[in-house]
């Protein structure tokens, strides 16, 4: 899990957008509207930050479709020390 | 032999478009996030980057060794000079694939 995190957050042109979207997550779980709102994001962006996430097993939605809110899971609750470190280099 | 140092010309150049292009990805990342993660990807690239530039310019611009290869080399060792050459290409286009995200 540590290896994707760097990976998915470090390693890639939308890595630093997806630690915004992690961080904000943290806070309270949202749904994609109001991570785009809160984010000053494009929708469709954070969609896809979203889906690239998810499919990497970095947070789950609560599956209720449109308006699914999205929550940060207990695996990467686990390893939250290393987004931590990594949320630490982005400031 | 023409057909063969163009096809190593031309999967040289494409090597180095892509690897331009994770490069631009993993130092924007390092300067960004400082971590070794980040550092070894873009020095991997830098150094790749390098090397593609370098077989490029030995290939194309480089008279005396373009000469020694247009001529002296038999198709036997051009065969697996260019595997090597595109299956870098196809290594590194699924690395851009994937890094683009």
């Amino acid at each position: 899990m540590e290896g994707v995190l760097w990976y998915v957050l470090t390693g890639t042109r939308g890595g630093a957008n997806r630690v915004r979207l992690l961080r904000t997550l943290d806070e309270r779980p949202r749904n994609a509207n109001q991570l785009a709102d809160d984010l000053d994001l494009d929708y469709k962006t954070v969609r896809h930050h979203l889906d690239v996430l998810m499919d990497n097993g970095v947070i789950e939605n609560s599956g209720d479709d449109y308006g699914a809110v999205y929550l940060i899971t207990g695996q990467t609750r686990q390893h939250w020390d290393t987004v931590e470190e990594i949320i630490g280099k982005v400031e | 032999m023409g057909l063969w140092i163009d096809v190593a010309r031309v999967s040289t150049a494409l090597n180095v478009l892509l690897l331009l292009g994770l490069s631009y990805v993993w130092l924007r990342n390092y300067v960004q996030f400082r971590s070794k993660q980040t550092l070894g990807l873009s020095v991997f690239s830098v150094l790749l980057l390098a090397e593609n530039a370098l077989a490029f310019y030995v290939y194309t611009w480089d008279q005396i060794r373009t000469a020694w290869f247009a001529t002296a080399v038999p198709p036997v060792a051009w065969h697996a000079m260019l595997a090597l050459h595109v299956l870098e290409f196809f290594a590194l286009s699924f690395l851009l694939w994937a890094t683009w995200d």
